[in-house]
């Protein structure tokens, strides 16, 4: 690896590092949010923002070049916020004032929200706003891409194999899914409840080009999103196997945290353990 | 040789065509239902057509993501699926961000008499006004469909419009301009009884208030065209002149038509009698045209002329 590469690997982990925490005071603040959902997302959000691979204007939310990204899993919506305003499109102030009345962020986002394409919290729809964004953009000759970050529960929402099937066959190769693969949903582990199978067959068979990998490996991450245009014409899908709450120990992979709020003793202990980044490539 | 009688639905698609070939950002999506009109767009206008597929659920998210990188949509299905099926869609992706889609449904009422009551679109009305936001519009005859066709490419909103699926008898005859922004036109003037209805009922209405003529029964009849947002002051102005109100509609009685009218009267503290006539609350799976239908759920013309009279005699005693 480069010194370039080298050092643009280390501004990855500590993003991540750096994201976890914003979180974590944003919900102890606020007394609200969904953390575990955020923390199994975050190394995909920060590839996306800064590993090179989203186009946007930084100040300038509404760019015309730009791609667009809905993180679909609404719950997980808020672990945009922290990033949104670092690229300066709203004043970092906001992020104390989460969930307040004061605020313009919100539990789920919404487009009164610079940065935010779509409302999000009902499960299954961004996918197909994505397709109606990436048709025109094919149809006008436009570069613009479209992102949509799902929850692999959210894959249970039958709209979004209506618009699987579509998208293939409109050879939408400017529209990326990357499904959350953290095996929970509210209730407990999907495979449990409605067993979801092989995720990476299921796209495929929908005539998505079809990537699986580590969710939290920048490295693994980055390789999935450089396939971008270059998958035959098939849109893309990123299946990110995740943790959920990476990087809590009592977090980790525990259905009954999901929008659970920590006690003070319990935000503290999360302080702790994030002094060590949970992130390693 | 003479040509049948232009469908709703040929009509509206191909007004919406003539700009589409002008105005590449027009779409028009179908979730599978066609229209001849619809195979000339198609041919002619691929970039600007798209099958969605038999999913309506996707073609109303997409609907929306259309316009909100500018593009004027239209969706197009059998009125109950288009409704329906994608309720859900129709709100958090169109209707909670103000996009300004055209919902089209075809074959509102029991239009599809022969297929039974998957295909009846009898509880639209009453769905479709609760969403915020949403006009919602039934134009009876050409001209109306024509003019609301131009209304929907001058100044694109969040509407449904509700198509028959029959061709329908001219009803305006160049005037429809002059009514169409007060959402209500009166169609036939009479100071008894006044027949508040839309769409393939409307005509029956027509029919029962000039045979209630005959036996010396003054019957008016009001086109309600655009239910929601529902008119102003027209409405008001033109029921001072009556009795009593009869509302007719293809459509169960909880909250559809009727149910607006009487919201109207209620908000403005006018005291009308109303007798409300719809479908009776059951689904009907009987064979039949939908004359027989109409018979069976009791909204044939007999039926009707046989309710305005018992309401006109009510009517006439508490005088």
């Amino acid at each position: 690896m480069t010194d370039i590469q080298l050092e643009q690997r280390q501004l990855l982990l500590d993003k991540s590092q750096w994201l976890r925490r914003e979180l974590l005071e944003m919900v102890a603040r606020s007394k609200k949010g969904h953390l575990p959902s955020s923390y199994s997302c975050t190394e995909i959000l920060i590839s996306l923002y800064y590993g090179g691979v989203l186009r946007y204007e930084r100040g300038n939310p509404t760019s015309a070049g730009r791609d667009r990204v809905v993180v679909s899993k609404g719950h997980a919506g808020m672990a945009a916020y922290p990033i949104l305003a670092d690229l300066g499109y709203y004043s970092a102030e906001e992020l104390n004032r989460f969930c307040k009345a004061d605020g313009i962020l919100r539990m789920y986002p919404d487009p009164s929200i610079p940065g935010i394409e779509s409302s999000s919290g009902s499960l299954g729809h961004a996918l197909g706003l994505a397709a109606g964004w990436s048709l025109a953009a094919k149809r006008d000759n436009l570069p613009n891409r479209a992102f949509i970050l799902l929850g692999d529960g959210e894959l249970y929402e039958g709209s979004i194999w209506e618009t699987a099937m579509f998208a293939a066959h409109q050879r939408l190769d400017n529209l990326v899914a990357v499904v959350d693969r953290n095996g929970l949903c509210i209730m407990g582990e999907t495979e449990k409840l409605v067993e979801l199978g092989s995720v990476e067959d299921k796209w495929r068979a929908f005539g998505w080009h079809t990537v699986s990998v580590n969710g939290h490996s920048y490295a693994e991450l980055l390789t999935a999103f450089s396939l971008i245009g270059k998958t035959d014409g098939k849109p893309l899908a990123v299946i990110a196997n995740t943790v959920k709450g990476k990087g809590i120990s009592f977090m980790e992979h525990k259905s009954g945290w999901h929008n659970k709020i920590p006690t003070e003793a319990q935000f503290d202990q999360m302080r702790q353990e994030l002094l060590v980044n949970p992130i390693h490539s | 040789m003479a040509t049948a009688p232009a469908l709703q639905r040929d009509i509206l698609i191909d007004t919406i065509f003539e700009a589409a070939k002008a105005d590449r950002n027009v779409y028009f999506v179908t979730a599978d239902l066609g229209a001849q009109a619809l195979d000339r767009f198609r041919a002619e206008l691929p970039d600007q057509f798209i099958h969605s597929g038999i999913s309506e659920q996707h073609m109303m998210d997409m609907a929306a993501g259309l316009a909100m990188v500018g593009k004027k949509v239209y969706t197009y299905a059998m009125a109950c699926f288009a409704t329906a099926r994608c309720y859900e869609q129709t709100k958090c992706a169109v209707a909670l961000h103000r996009q300004p889609v055209t919902l089209i449904g075809v074959g509102v009422g029991m239009g599809y008499d022969d297929a039974g009551p998957t295909h009846y679109t009898t509880e639209d009305m009453a769905a479709m006004r609760a969403l915020a936001g949403i006009e919602i519009w039934t134009p009876s005859d050409v001209e109306s469909t024509i003019a609301l066709g131009k209304l929907t490419l001058e100044t694109p909103a969040f509407r449904y419009i509700r198509l028959e699926r029959p061709a329908l008898p001219d009803l305006y005859h160049g005037r429809f301009s002059e009514v169409m922004s007060d959402g209500v036109a009166e169609l036939k003037r009479g100071t008894d009884i006044c027949l508040i209805s839309c769409g393939y009922m409307l005509h029956k209405s027509l029919e029962v208030a000039a045979k209630l003529e005959a036996e010396g029964l003054s019957v008016g009849v009001v086109d309600l065209f655009r239910l929601k947002p529902i008119a102003g002051d027209a409405l008001a102005r033109i029921l001072s002149s009556y009795k009593a109100v009869v509302t007719i509609e293809e459509h169960f009685l909880y909250g559809g038509m009727g149910s607006a009218v009487l919201e109207y009267l209620a908000d403005r503290n006018l005291h009308i009698r109303v007798k409300r006539v719809g479908m009776p609350d059951r689904y009907y799976f009987e064979n039949g045209t939908r004359a027989q239908l109409l018979r069976l759920t009791g909204l044939d013309v007999e039926s009707l002329m046989n309710t305005v009279r018992s309401v006109a005699a009510q009517s006439q005693t508490q005088a």
